[in-house]
C-alpha cells in the first residue's frame, strides 16, 4: 500500500515543482528601485580607460571615469557635444597655443577614497605618456597615442594645478582625448598600485558618477550610484550591462521585460518594438559614417574618374530609405555628423547611373571591370553589401564580396589594402572633425595609419594641419570644409549611410537622451 | 577491470597531445593577431614588435608549445591575453554553467529517447511506432537555433511563463527555482537532438536483441513480458545504447553552443566563440582542452559500464 502510494506523491511533488518553474512570469519582473538593465551587442573588453578602445567598453567606463575635460553628453538636441570642465575646474590656453594650464576640481575623490589632486594626474599622464616614468604602462600608451602624441612635457604647478607643454599647437587636442583608442580619463593611482597595470581591469576606480560592483565575464557588469559624486548623481541605484550579443535575443529579453533598454537593434524589428509601446531614441548627428575605401594603388582606381563613378553608380538614397527605414541616413562626405565642421547641405556625388556608365567608358572600361570588396563579418550588413554590389553590376563592375571575421579584418584593414584589393569598408568616425587627419593623411598611409586606401593630397594634408592650429572655430570649420570637398572632388573615398543611432528603450525608462556621441550619460536616467 | 581501465586512460594521453597540438597549430594559423586586439589599430608596429615579445610570441611555434605544456604540467592554465584574468577563472564558472545544463539535457534526452524507444521497440511497425520515430525524427532534424527561437515565442513571449535568456533574473533575487526556470528553455531545445537519436538507437537494439534466438527460446520456455525485457533483452541492448549516449554528453558539454547563443547561457561554448574571435590562444587552448578531456573521460566511463555489462568487452 505504502508502495503504491509513495508514487502518486511523486508525481504530485514533481507536478508541483514544475507548476512553481512555469509559472507565469510577472511582466516585466519586479525590480530593485532604479535599475536598468542594458543589453548590449556584444561583451565589452579591458575596463582600463587608458588601454581599450570599444565603443561598448566606453559605455561602461564614461559612467566610471572622468577626464580633465569631459564632453557633456546630456544634451540630445546639439550638433557635436559641448566640451565642459571635468575633473578640471577650469583651464587656460596659452596664447601660442602650446601650453595648457589646467585647475583642478577641489573636493573630488575617488571611488576607493584616494583624493584627486595634481598627483593623481601626474601619475595618469606618466602612465600612458612617459616612458621615462616607473608608472609607464606601454599598452596605455599605445592606445591613448592620438592624444598623448601631443605631448611635450607635464608639470605640477601646485597641488591643485598641473600644466601639459604641446609639441604643436592643436586646438582639437582636448577632445581628441576624449574619442575611441584610449582615452586619458583619471584613475585611481593607489589602485594601479595595489593592483597593478593589468589588474585595474578587474578594479575599475575612477571618480564618476556610478562606481564599480562586480562583472562576470560574458553574464554581466554591475555599477552602483556613487553616493559622493562632486556633480549631479545619478538617479539610478545600479546599472547592469548584459553581452546578448543575439540580435533575436536582445530584442526577445526587451520585449520579455527582462532588460529595459537595447542597442543596435535589428532594423526590421524596430518599428514592430515601436508598435508594441517601446521607445525609440535616436540622434541625427552621430559622430561616424559608413565608407568605403579605393584602394589608390591599383591601377583602376588610379583613375578619378572611375573613382567618381563608383560614387555615382551607388544609390545611397535607396539603402537608407529601404534598409535603414527610419533610422539612416545617406552621406556625401567624410565628415561625420557629429562634428562641429559637418555640413548638412554638401553634396558630393548623386546616383547616376548613366552617368557612371559614361565615365568608366571614358576611362576605358566600357565593359565594366573586376574588383574584390573586402568586408568585415560585422560591417555594414549583407543587404548594404549586397545592395552596393547589385548597383555596381548594374554598371557593368563585377564585385566579389571577401568577408572576415572581425579580428582578421582589422589587421588587413589596419594593414592596407593587397594589390589585389579594390574596396574595403568602415563604420568610424569621431565627434572632432580632425579624425580626417586619422584616415586621409598622406602621412598616416597603412600600415603606419588608418588610410587603407593610400589617398594622399599635399593640399589637403595642408589644409587638415592649419585647421588643427587654427584657434578661431569658425575658420577651422571652414577649412576642415573645404579640406572634406577636395577629398570628394579626388573621390578617394565612397560614404554611404550613417544610421542614426537607434535605441530601444522600454516605456518604464525616463531621463534618457541619446547624444552625439557614441556612448552615453547614464546620470540622467531612471526606471520606474 | 583494473588493468582494462589503466589501459583506457593510457591512451588518453596521446589523445589530448593530438588535440593540443592541432588546438594550438590552428591558432597559429588562422589569420588575425592579438596585438591588433590588445593594441589597437593605431599602434605602432614597434609596440606590436615588443608585446609579441611580452608575450612570447615572438618565440618559434614548438617553443611556445613546449613553455604551455610545461605551464600546464604545473596546473597554470594561464592568463587570458585579452581579459588579464586568470584563465581557470574564466573557464570554472562557465564549466559549471555548461556542465548543469548539459546534465539537464542529457536527463531529459535520456527520458524521451529510452521511454519513446522501447516504446516503438515493443510495437514495431504500429501507429505509435511510426508516430514516435515520425516526431523524434522531425525534432532531430529541426535546427537548435530556430526551435529555440519558436520555444521562446511562444513559451515566453506568448505565454509569458518563462524568462527568455541567462540564468537568474538580474533584478531579482536568485536562488534554485529562478535558475530552473532559466534551465527549461535551453534544456528542451538542446535535448530534443539528442533525444531523437537516442530514441532511434533505443528502438533498433531493443528490436535486434528481440529478434535473437535466446529470446525466442526464453519466450518459448513461457518467461514473462516483463522478465524476458529485463534479463535477456534490455541487457543485451545496453552496450550500443550507453555508447551512444555517452557520446550525447560529450556533445553536450562540448557547449551546446547554438543554445548558448540563442538563451545567452554562459557557457563554455560562448566563451571559446568570444575567445576565438579575440585570438585568446590561453583561454581557447584551455578550453578545447578540457572539453576533450571531459568527452575522452565520458567515453572511458561508457566503456566501463559496457564491459561491466558485457565481460567479453574486457577481453577485447
Amino acid at each position: 500500500m505504502g508502495h503504491r502510494m509513495a508514487v502518486p506523491l511523486l508525481i504530485r511533488v514533481a507536478i508541483g515543482a514544475a507548476l512553481a518553474i512555469i509559472q507565469p512570469t510577472a511582466t516585466p519582473q519586479a525590480q530593485a528601485a532604479g535599475t536598468l538593465i542594458w543589453g548590449m551587442p556584444s561583451e565589452t573588453d579591458t575596463m582600463d580607460p587608458h588601454a581599450t578602445g570599444g565603443w561598448t567598453t566606453y559605455q561602461i567606463t564614461y559612467q566610471i571615469f572622468e577626464g580633465l575635460a569631459k564632453e557633456d553628453l546630456t544634451k540630445g538636441d546639439v550638433p557635436t557635444p559641448p566640451l565642459v570642465p571635468g575633473l578640471a575646474a577650469s583651464w587656460e590656453i596659452s596664447p601660442d597655443g602650446l601650453q595648457y594650464t589646467f585647475k583642478l576640481r577641489p573636493g573630488v575623490t575617488f571611488h576607493d577614497g584616494t583624493p584627486f589632486d595634481a598627483a593623481a594626474v601626474k601619475f595618469n599622464f606618466e602612465r600612458f605618456w612617459d616612458k621615462s616614468s616607473p608608472n609607464y604602462y606601454p599598452k596605455a600608451a599605445s592606445f591613448v597615442v592620438a592624444y598623448a602624441k601631443w605631448i611635450k612635457g607635464m608639470e605640477v604647478l601646485d597641488p591643485m594645478t598641473v600644466r601639459v607643454i604641446l609639441t604643436a599647437p592643436n586646438y582639437e587636442w582636448l577632445r581628441q582625448g576624449l574619442q575611441s583608442y584610449g582615452q586619458p580619463l583619471m584613475v585611481s593611482p593607489a589602485a594601479v598600485k595595489a593592483y597593478g597595470n593589468e589588474g585595474i581591469a578587474l578594479h575599475p576606480i575612477g571618480t564618476g558618477p556610478f562606481r564599480f560592483v562586480e562583472r562576470q565575464q560574458g553574464v554581466r557588469t554591475v555599477l552602483e550610484r556613487n553616493p559622493d559624486y562632486w556633480g549631479r548623481k545619478a538617479q539610478l541605484d545600479r546599472v547592469i550591462f548584459r553581452p546578448l550579443q543575439d540580435p533575436a535575443t536582445r530584442v526577445n529579453a526587451l520585449s520579455n521585460g527582462e532588460v529595459q533598454m537595447i542597442s543596435t537593434p535589428p532594423w526590421d524589428e524596430i518599428q514592430g518594438l515601436v508598435d508594441d509601446g517601446f521607445k525609440l531614441s535616436t540622434n541625427p548627428n552621430v559622430p561616424y559614417i559608413n565608407y568605403l575605401y579605393l584602394n589608390m594603388k591599383q591601377d583602376v582606381f588610379k583613375d578619378v574618374r572611375v573613382r567618381r563613378a563608383v560614387n555615382m553608380a551607388i544609390d545611397r538614397e535607396g539603402i537608407a530609405r529601404e534598409i535603414y527605414r527610419k533610422t539612416g541616413r545617406p552621406e556625401f562626405g567624410l565628415l561625420s555628423p557629429g562634428t562641429d565642421a559637418y555640413d548638412p547641405g554638401f553634396r558630393s556625388y548623386k546616383y547616376d547611373p548613366d552617368a557612371a556608365k559614361k565615365l568608366f567608358a571614358e576611362a576605358g572600361y566600357p565593359n565594366g571591370f573586376k574588383v574584390v570588396f573586402e568586408i568585415p563579418q560585422v560591417g555594414t550588413g549583407e543587404l548594404v553589401e549586397s545592395w552596393i554590389q547589385r548597383d555596381l553590376k548594374k554598371v557593368g563592375i563585377d564585385v566579389e564580396l571577401r568577408k572576415f571575421e572581425w579580428v582578421t579584418y582589422m589587421g588587413r584593414w589596419a594593414g592596407g589594402m593587397g594589390q589585389d584589393i579594390g574596396m574595403n569598408e568602415i563604420g568610424w568616425g569621431m565627434s572632432t572633425p580632425a579624425w580626417i587627419n586619422i584616415v586621409a593623411r598622406c602621412d598616416t598611409m597603412a600600415p603606419d595609419g588608418q588610410n587603407s586606401g593610400y589617398y594622399c593630397n599635399k593640399e589637403v594634408d595642408a589644409l587638415l594641419s592649419q585647421a588643427l592650429t587654427t584657434r578661431d572655430p569658425a575658420a577651422a570649420k571652414a577649412l576642415y570644409q573645404k579640406a572634406n570637398r577636395i577629398i570628394m572632388d579626388d573621390a578617394a573615398y565612397v560614404p554611404i549611410v550613417d544610421d542614426l543611432q537607434p535605441i530601444m528603450l522600454s516605456p518604464k525608462v525616463h531621463g534618457f537622451v541619446n547624444p552625439p556621441e557614441d556612448w552615453f550619460d547614464l546620470s540622467t536616467v531612471s526606471v520606474d | 577491470m583494473r588493468g582494462f581501465l589503466l589501459r583506457r586512460l593510457a591512451a588518453l594521453v596521446p589523445v589530448l597531445i593530438g588535440v593540443s597540438v592541432v588546438i594550438f597549430l590552428l591558432m597559429h594559423l588562422a589569420p588575425g593577431d592579438v596585438t591588433t586586439t590588445l593594441l589597437g589599430p593605431q599602434a605602432t608596429e614597434a609596440d606590436r614588435v615588443a608585446l609579441r615579445r611580452t608575450l612570447g610570441l615572438d618565440q618559434p611555434v614548438p617553443a611556445q608549445y613546449a613553455r604551455w605544456v610545461a605551464r600546464i604540467a604545473e596546473g597554470d592554465l594561464g592568463t587570458s591575453v585579452a581579459t588579464s584574468r586568470p584563465v581557470a577563472a574564466l573557464i570554472v564558472p562557465r564549466f559549471l554553467n555548461t556542465a548543469l545544463l548539459a546534465a539537464a539535457s542529457l536527463a531529459l534526452a535520456m527520458a524521451i529517447g529510452y521511454g519513446a524507444g522501447l516504446l516503438a521497440a515493443l510495437r514495431p511497425r504500429s501507429v505509435l511506432d511510426r508516430v514516435l520515430t515520425g516526431v523524434t525524427l522531425l525534432f532531430g532534424s529541426t535546427p537548435p537555433f530556430w526551435l529555440g527561437l519558436v520555444l521562446v515565442l511562444f513559451f515566453a513571449l506568448r505565454l509569458r511563463w518563462l524568462p527568455v535568456s541567462g540564468m537568474t533574473d538580474m533584478a531579482g533575487e536568485g536562488g534554485v527555482l529562478d535558475v530552473a526556470r532559466h534551465l527549461v528553455l535551453p534544456t528542451v531545445t538542446t535535448a530534443l537532438g539528442p533525444a531523437a537519436i537516442i530514441t532511434r538507437l533505443v528502438r533498433s537494439s531493443v528490436l535486434e536483441a528481440i529478434g535473437r534466438p535466446h529470446v525466442r527460446v526464453a519466450r518459448a520456455k513461457g518467461l514473462g513480458r516483463g522478465a524476458l525485457l529485463r534479463r535477456h533483452v534490455i541487457l543485451n541492448a545496453l552496450p550500443p545504447i550507453m555508447t551512444i549516449t555517452g557520446l550525447q554528453l560529450g556533445y553536450l558539454l562540448g557547449g551546446a553552443l547554438f543554445s548558448e547563443v540563442v538563451f545567452a547561457w554562459p557557457g563554455l561554448g560562448s566563451l571559446l566563440y568570444d575567445s576565438i574571435t579575440a585570438r585568446d590562444t590561453p583561454v581557447v587552448q584551455a578550453t578545447t582542452l578540457l572539453i576533450a578531456l571531459l568527452f575522452v573521460l565520458v567515453n572511458v566511463l561508457v566503456d566501463l559500464v559496457n564491459a561491466a555489462l558485457d565481460p567479453r568487452l574486457k577481453e577485447s
